[in-house]
């Protein structure tokens, strides 16, 4: 693991404190300036995979309370930099990161922070849905609660209330002792949302959530993001610019591992300032 | 090299072809009605009023093919702009068609051989000259995407307005003729359809300036700038 | 204007190349298995005469003369020493397949390892039963030959076969849930453990029974670690009857029905082998279906 810059591990960065931070961000308070949420700030981060450079310099601030969306082609650092958040990058064999991540002032890559304890606050959605094969819809949701000890009737009623947060409650509770891998594809993706916010993180990280997803249940999850939000923050990777644009607050357009723009939702696509974001949302890209 | 996403930008071009195209049918709109009122040529007013068919029959093709591109395109960013002030360019131009009726609908009232005032005369001509100037400088402006030709037309916008003034001064001062009074009154009604021509042609000069900055601005000339910033 | 298409029909001469190709490949796999079909006919016509109730139940009693008795401490005999080298064999080969697959990936020593591993599965099986009759037998310890050498000698031949087919069966457990489980705050051995090796069990049990049914065959690693007794025993540290053992001897004999013995304890050889492989595929079976 590269050590970081960072001299204090617990060094307080104000977010938003970087050099050229869009002034179309702070137009509204944001959650964190409200007293509650969790913000991320990314300073400097750069991903490699071996020699190659996949993510360079990068800063970008994630406000709390609020969903940001991150677009660009194939191959541009996307779903790298989303993996750098939770410090599932250097699972990689040969890969590795630096720079800093902060998560409400705290550097995730100080030498002396656990990798565990960060994915227990960050979640994460994959694009494909995987829940694990071998366990039951319960002990799928119950996963990463048993990790911190939670057992018994704790255990139940926050497995209960995951479920009934994502929508699935009402489909499952008579088959909660049943294999995960049963449910439909749509209905797999939300137990593995349920899955992640049962340990309620701070953060919650989506690699291209819908990808895999009919369009009938890539709404429901659309909508499941959008309840999702009052309470964590959300970070979600698409190629898909319509639902970037349906979903989120904020996107993020990145291209060859570096960040071109970042402004509220409704500016990126009515009026962009970067000739190349323009470039890309219209589809003159390529 | 390849376009991208041919089939939408072709669509969105000819949408372009064709709305501008509604501002050259209001040109030889505007041209018929302003002959039909100084020669009082009944039959030629008459044709300028059916002709107007073919404008409104305009602005519905424009509407549907817009509506039709934001259903299956999903137009952003700078296409969304140019897709919106293709909407309201479109009306202008329909609107613009209305008062060439308006006008032409002024000329049998105004009665036959009726005497006239020169002065009144040749401001109207005047005004004609400068709206069908108007007209294709807002074709032109738009078309290339020309903040200059936007603003200048704003600037020019303010001679047709002064004219119109000046019509309905000489109106009145003549207005002790009994023979005069209600032919002058009549030309002041004309006057007023050709100040909304050119209020019309301001319209899509703002509309260019949307389209190029993002931002909403009223526009007007120079000498009094006024900030009306919306749209953020 | 429109294109018409015809479709032509097959030439006669295709269709004799066809069905002359059918054919040729047909009478290979007829030849392939007349060798077969013999080993089967021939083990049940000669053996099933010995089966009996007796023959279960009894000890050969080693008499050239009189009762032969029957292969009951040969049964118990194999069965004992394969489970003991399966009890060597399938934790560390489970174990050298996981540190192949999660932890070595990429790396040069993994890959040399790998590469023992399948130079292994080719060593002729008695070589092992000499490496453990020069290290464990000749230098007396625990005394001269006992089943738990033969067993060691088994294990290292099952070694290799269940760490390939180990590390086949993780390979074929998707990425994603490896990653669903370190994304949850799973330490690595815990995400082994409760994810990994629960979703490969099916293929982990199926690669450890097709190398304890090779196991129950084998005879050349027997003969200088176990060799023989007569009477069954449960004693691991002294010799041992085997069913290979059995075959092996019993047939050189002159009395037709001690011969007739060994032909029965082949039967019994290849129905418990058989008995395995089925079982390894009804697991497997299983495991698509769930």
């Amino acid at each position: 693991m590269t050590p970081t810059t960072n001299k204090e591990p617990m060094e307080m960065a104000t977010a938003g404190s970087g050099p050229e931070r869009d002034e179309r961000l702070d137009r509204k308070p944001g959650v964190a300036e409200r007293g509650t949420g969790h913000s991320i700030t990314i300073r400097g981060l750069s991903a490699y995979y071996g020699d190659q450079h996949a993510v360079r310099g990068l800063d970008l601030d994630f406000r709390a309370g609020e969903v940001t969306a991150i677009i660009g082609p194939s191959g541009c650092g996307k779903s790298t930099m989303i993996r750098c958040l939770n410090r599932m990058h250097e699972e990689v064999p040969g890969a590795r990161a630096e720079g800093r991540v902060l998560l409400d002032g705290l550097d995730l890559y100080a030498p002396e922070v656990d990798v565990t304890a960060v994915r227990r606050r960050i979640g994460m959605v994959f694009q494909k849905p995987n829940p694990f094969p071998t366990m039951s819809v319960f002990d799928n949701v119950a996963a990463g609660l048993r990790l911190t000890g939670t057992k018994g009737e704790d255990l139940r009623e926050r497995v209960h209330r995951a479920l009934r947060a994502v929508g699935l409650w009402n489909e499952v509770k008579h088959r909660l002792n049943r294999p995960g891998v049963g449910l439909s594809g749509g209905q797999q993706q939300r137990l593995c949302i349920a899955r992640a916010i049962a340990v309620e993180p701070s953060v919650i990280l989506m690699d291209e959530p819908c990808s895999a997803l009919d369009p009938v249940a890539t709404l429901k999850v659309e909508e499941l993001i959008d309840e999702l939000k009052d309470r964590y923050t959300i970070v979600i990777v698409t190629h898909n610019m319509q639902q970037a644009a349906r979903v989120s607050n904020s996107t993020a357009y990145m291209l060859d591992g570096q960040l071109v723009e970042h402004a509220p939702t409704a500016e990126i696509f009515t009026n962009p300032r970067d000739h190349r974001t323009e470039r890309y949302v219209t589809g003159k890209f390529g | 090299m390849h376009e991208t996403r041919h089939q939408f930008r072709e669509a969105l071009r000819d949408l372009e072809r064709q709305t501008l195209g509604g501002l050259e049918l209001v040109i030889t709109q505007l041209d018929r009605a302003l002959e039909a009122v100084s020669c009082q040529d009944v039959e030629l007013a008459a044709m300028v009023v059916a002709d107007d068919d073919r404008i409104d029959g305009r602005y519905l093709e424009v509407h549907q093919g817009i509506l039709s591109l934001l259903a299956r395109q999903a137009p952003v960013a700078g296409d969304l702009r140019v897709v919106a002030a293709l909407l309201h360019i479109i009306r202008s131009v329909e609107r613009m068609g209305d008062q060439c009726v308006n006008v032409a609908k002024l000329v049998p009232l105004s009665g036959h051989e009726q005497p006239k005032d020169a002065a009144i005369l040749e401001a109207l001509e005047q005004m004609g000259r400068l709206a069908r100037v108007q007209v294709l400088g807002a074709r032109d402006a738009f078309g290339a995407r020309s903040s200059e030709l936007a603003h200048g037309l704003a600037r020019q916008d303010e001679e047709i307005n002064r004219l119109n003034r000046s019509i309905f001064r000489r109106a009145v001062e003549i207005g002790d003729d009994a023979e005069l009074r209600e032919w002058a009154m009549f030309m002041v009604l004309v006057a007023r359809c050709l100040e909304r021509i050119g209020d019309n042609t301001v319209d899509i000069a703002e509309q260019t300036v949307f389209v190029i900055t993002g931002l909403f601005r009223e526009l007007s000339d120079a000498s009094h700038p006024t900030e009306n910033v919306s749209g953020r | 204007m429109s294109v018409t298409f015809t479709l032509s029909p097959v030439s006669s001469r295709r269709r004799r190349t066809d069905r002359a190709m059918w054919g040729v490949l047909l009478a290979l796999t007829v030849l392939a298995l007349i060798p077969l079909v013999l080993i089967v006919y021939y083990l049940l016509r000669k053996g099933l005469g010995a089966w009996s109730p007796s023959f279960f139940t009894t000890d050969p009693t080693g008499s050239f003369f009189g009762d032969p008795g029957g292969i009951r401490s040969a049964i118990l005999g194999s069965l004992e020493i394969v489970a003991l080298a399966s009890i060597i064999a399938v934790p560390i080969g489970i174990g050298v397949a996981l540190y192949l697959t999660e932890y070595g990936r990429g790396s040069w020593f993994a890959g040399s390892v790998r590469y023992f591993v399948d130079v292994m599965t080719g060593v002729p099986s008695i070589v092992f039963g000499l490496f453990v009759y020069i290290v464990l037998v000749t230098s007396h310890i625990g005394g001269n030959f006992a089943a738990w050498k033969g067993a060691v000698a088994l294990a290292l031949l099952m070694l290799p076969i269940v760490a390939r087919s180990a590390e086949v069966a993780l390979l074929l457990v998707p990425n994603g849930l490896r990653e669903a489980a370190l994304a949850l705050g799973a330490p690595r051995w815990r995400m082994l453990l409760r994810v990994v090796l629960p979703t490969a069990a099916p293929g982990l049990l199926t690669g450890s029974l097709l190398a304890v049914a090779r196991a129950m065959g084998e005879t050349a690693p027997l003969l200088f670690t176990v060799t023989f007794a007569l009477g069954a025993t449960a004693n691991l540290g002294q010799p041992m009857n085997t069913l290979p053992y059995m075959v092996f001897t019993d047939i050189q004999s002159p009395r037709a029905a001690i011969v007739q013995i060994a032909w029965g304890a082949g039967l019994t050889l290849v129905a418990l082998v058989l008995i395995l492989n089925l079982l390894a595929r009804a697991i497997e079976r299983r495991s698509h279906m769930a």
